[in-house]
């Protein structure tokens, strides 16, 4: 019989003396209430001891610290302004819309092009659910990640401008696959992205200060439950 | 076997005096009572919140403490801080200004802290520490109590914070007969060599405690210890919790396997 | 069905399956079930189990800290300090992994103790032997490697000490020296490059372990008796007998590290690894961990700096050779009435070796470091081996059961004949 040690033969064919049998046998060992309970504490205190280990790789308190909130200073930006600032390591676009923008955001031409107008996917908080998916009409506050594969897309709000053709209404296109967003941050339909842009919580402190990654009193809104972000 | 324990127990001893890496050249700082001592120690949240209150107001003109941070005396910090509220975490970061930038226009500027800042560091610079302290940059403190340590009870973490405590109350002005102080130094009792380049930084009413505790030195003393021991290592009590927890679990699980083991031995003894 | 069926005992058809074609089972019910050990094992036969553990329970911690550190100069003792207080049960796996070193080197040490009283060093046992420095000497590397990452001050001025012993070494020492640090001096080339070693040592260390399990298997456990084992009637089952004692061993051994992992966790360290790496100020006394102070003390007692290197790696060299050094037919101290007070010199002449490696050299320090070291090597060339010529050891009994029937004092049933 093929084996892996050089045991003598005499070591299989009889087992070990003096009581040991009684134990043994064949291998089968005597199952009684002290064993199987020395057993099972043994392996609690192993599966107990491996949690601390998976939890150490949980974000940590500096790096959940380091995604609270911040506040940014909005009094100087100019209408058709967009500035980009970083929270939890994400773009965040702000906006300041100018009239003509908001017009063309409630005009026919624009809603015809838009995959889901309406924003009936949760991609934004129910405070953002509407047609400028927005607090205030005027400031847009904006997830700057495509969400076809996660590029960051163009601020293009000039119509017609951006090489995109007469027909542009001003909004946001990604340069890697070619999505189209309009300037509410909605996908256009027949582009690669499935979904509008997403919207993060955010309050106004005041009118001049937007914070980022808090919702207005009395709303909850987590970023992690949007569909695509 | 008796003879074999023996040896052991005589050679272990000596190997005590290894924990005993002492510099003779000052005496041992008496003993203090803490309430952090021992197995079931806790932090007495009191004496950290006005311990802080001194390294506020007195220590933090020298002496950074890197390791720290706002939020760390909160809710949110290690081991659940140190009493305070976020509210209250916010107002003191917000008393001190912070390093910040740069900006649009490339240059740094200060603003008020946030409870996600470090504690601001006392010097922009160690050669500005040194040039401001007589060569002697003063050190950072986060974990100044385990840094300091010798003999036996470093074995459980006592002897730093004695010594620190030797330290503050220790100066003595005029120094003994015959001890020549140089200048730029002070004499302290427990210092090694006993002559130190900070002078006395702690007095009777040094601070006016915002709980209203008479500010002796000692109990000035006693308070920014307890708190640079929090400082230190802000998870003990967590520490000594799991140890009771686990320690317990482990004598239990010793005692059934013990139990286990004669049982299955029975019929070969 | 072709060839051989499976020779797992089991019920369950999947694992006869299983089995049948990678013997997972089969193996471990052959080595870790039925692999027949002598019967009368003490607790000192725990160690090497417990070794085994430790091994695995700094892997595993070292591997989570690593998730978490980062091996920078600058940043390097920052890190460890966030370990500490904002990864989440990060001051746990840090203590575990920082006593658990120590621990490792108390249970070794006391498993190599243990080899030295029983003779479990003699033929056939060579080579298991020897195998057990080679993985003594890894860890005493990867351990030296693992203390200069917090980077403090006894980490800088530790590693600089240490490496600055290879530049001893005639003609090459200078240039093997800076090839090893990559630079003029301790500095960031060296703490990486620490790092990548620390990483990869302990796996070599479980490829050598594994050498060693198979080199045990040979020919089996040494006994208290150092007797050879003679038949069946000697041996018992690993499974129940040795599992539940080594795990029964094992729980009081984690009572005793969970005692200082939680209430004396820097008990065994030095304080100055708290104050961050200053090359330009030496700590008033640089010293190595504990476990690696008698052979330091060994370096220092020797004037000459080469001598003393020389010194240093003959004194872990020397266990090489034991099993030739040690001229005695018999293995164990039970029978060897003299050896056995000589082996208790050498322990307490370890144990002084030690307590003068933690000191200053001043003063009487120096004399008895001189002393101990001086005596180390005579326990091994001179002593050792006329022993073995002059000693006359007590008589050996006929066999262990013979010996266990006499302790316990009664016939023991004859061996049941048939098998399973």
């Amino acid at each position: 019989m093929a084996n892996l040690a050089h045991e003598k033969p005499e070591q299989h064919a009889a087992p070990y003396g003096a009581g040991a049998e009684a134990i043994t046998h064949g291998g089968a060992t005597r199952r009684d209430f002290l064993t199987i309970a020395g057993s099972a504490i043994a392996g609690i205190g192993v599966a107990s001891a491996l949690w601390p280990l998976i939890d150490s790789m949980n974000p940590s308190a500096d790096v959940l610290a380091a995604g609270a909130p911040i506040d940014i200073d909005i009094s100087h930006l100019q209408p058709g302004q967009q500035i980009v600032v970083l929270w939890r390591s994400r773009p965040i676009f702000l906006v300041n819309r100018t009239p003509e923008a908001l017009k063309t955001l409630q005009s026919q031409p624009d809603i015809a092009l838009l995959s889901d107008p309406d924003s009936t996917v949760a991609q934004q908080p129910d405070y953002a659910k509407n047609w400028h998916r927005s607090v205030k009409p005027e400031y847009l506050v904006l997830v700057g990640i495509c969400t076809h594969l996660g590029c960051i897309p163009n601020y293009v709000p000039e119509p017609g401008g951006g090489g995109l053709g007469s027909s542009w209404l001003g909004g946001y296109f990604c340069p890697c696959h070619g999505s189209r967003y309009d300037l509410s941050g909605r996908v256009f339909s027949g582009v690669p992205a499935p979904y509008n842009l997403p919207v993060p919580p955010y309050r106004f402190v005041n009118d001049k200060t937007v914070r980022i990654g808090e919702n207005p009193p009395n709303e909850t809104f987590d970023l992690n439950s949007v569909v695509q972000l | 076997m008796k003879r074999s324990f023996a040896v052991i127990a005589v050679a272990a001893l000596s190997l005590i005096a290894v924990g005993a890496r002492a510099q003779e050249e000052a005496p041992d700082a008496p003993h203090q009572d803490w309430s952090f001592a021992g197995i079931f120690g806790t932090f007495d949240r009191g004496a950290v919140q006005r311990g802080f209150q001194i390294y506020n107001q007195v220590c933090a003109n020298c002496h950074s403490m890197d390791l720290l941070y706002y939020r760390d005396l909160g809710p949110d910090g290690p081991g659940g801080g140190i009493g305070f509220t976020e509210p209250e975490v916010a107002a003191i970061a917000a008393q001190k200004q912070v390093d910040d930038g740069p900006n649009d226009q490339g240059d740094m500027f200060k603003r008020p802290g946030k409870a996600q800042d470090g504690f601001p560091p006392a010097f922009p610079n160690i050669q500005t520490a040194r040039a401001a302290n007589g060569g002697a940059a003063p050190p950072d403190l986060s974990v100044i109590v385990k840094a300091r340590g010798k003999g036996l009870e470093y074995l459980w973490g006592g002897g730093g914070p004695d010594y620190v405590y030797g330290i503050l109350t220790g100066f003595k002005d005029p120094p003994p007969a015959g001890f020549k102080v140089a200048q730029g130094r002070y004499y302290n009792e427990y210092f090694p060599g006993h002559q130190i380049a900070m002078p006395p930084p702690l007095a009777d009413d040094a601070v006016t405690y915002t709980d209203g505790t008479k500010a002796t030195l000692s109990q000035e003393a006693h308070d920014v210890v307890t708190f640079l021991t929090w400082a230190a290592e802000p998870q003990m009590e967590a520490r000594k919790r799991t140890g009771a927890k686990v320690i317990i679990f482990l004598l239990v699980m010793s005692l059934v396997l013990y139990l286990a083991k004669v049982r299955v031995w029975r019929e070969v003894h | 069905m072709a060839a051989t069926p499976s020779t797992v005992r089991t019920n369950s058809k999947l694992i006869r399956w299983i089995d049948r074609r990678l013997p997972l089972f089969s193996f471990a019910q052959n080595e870790l079930m039925d692999y027949p050990e002598p019967r009368n094992l003490n607790y000192w036969w725990n160690f090497g189990s417990i070794a085994g553990i430790m091994l695995v329970i700094m892997i595993v911690t070292g591997i989570f800290l690593a998730m978490q550190y980062t091996p920078n100069v600058d940043l390097a003792f920052n890190s460890v300090e966030r370990i500490m207080r904002d990864v989440n049960f990060g001051w746990l796996v840090r203590y575990i992994h920082m006593n658990g070193a120590s621990f490792f080197f108390i249970v070794v040490y006391i498993h190599l103790f243990r080899g030295m009283y029983y003779g479990s060093y003699k033929e056939p046992r060579e080579l298991l032997w020897i195998l057990g420095v080679v993985i003594l000497l890894l860890m005493m590397a990867t351990a030296f490697f693992g203390y200069v990452l917090p980077w403090g001050q006894m980490s800088f001025w530790g590693a600089t000490v240490i490496t600055n012993l290879f530049s001893a070494i005639p003609v090459v020492g200078k240039g093997l020296l800076t090839w090893l640090l990559g630079g003029f001096a301790v500095g960031n080339p060296t703490l990486n490059r620490f790092f990548s070693l620390h990483y990869l040592l302990p796996f070599v260390i479980v490829g050598v372990v594994g050498l060693h399990l198979i080199a045990l298997r040979q020919h089996g456990s040494n006994n208290p008796l150092g007797i050879d084992v003679k038949g069946p009637q000697d041996q018992l089952p690993f499974h129940p007998y040795y599992t539940f004692k080594d795990m029964f061993g094992l729980a009081v051994f984690l009572v005793i590290f969970a005692l200082f992992i939680f209430y004396m966790p820097n008990g065994l360290g030095d304080a100055q690894n708290y104050i961050p790496a200053n090359p330009l100020q030496t700590p008033p006394e640089i010293v190595p961990e504990w476990y690696l102070l008698p052979f330091y003390a060994i370096l220092r007692s020797i004037p000459d700096k080469l001598l003393g290197v020389i010194a240093l790696f003959g004194s872990i060299l020397i266990l090489f050779v034991l099993p030739w050094l040690d001229t005695s037919r018999v293995r164990s101290a039970y029978f060897r009435p003299i050896y056995k007070w000589v082996f208790w010199l050498i322990v307490i002449d370890v144990f002084a070796l030690g307590t003068v490696g933690a000191h200053r050299p001043e003063g009487a320090y120096i004399v008895i470091g001189r002393i101990a070291t001086l005596y180390y090597f005579l326990h091994f060339i001179v002593i050792l081996p006329l022993l073995g010529w002059f000693e006359r050891p007590l008589p050996l009994p006929t066999s262990i059961a013979v010996a266990v029937t006499r302790k316990l004092g009664g016939a023991i049933p004859a061996p049941t004949a048939g098998a399973e």
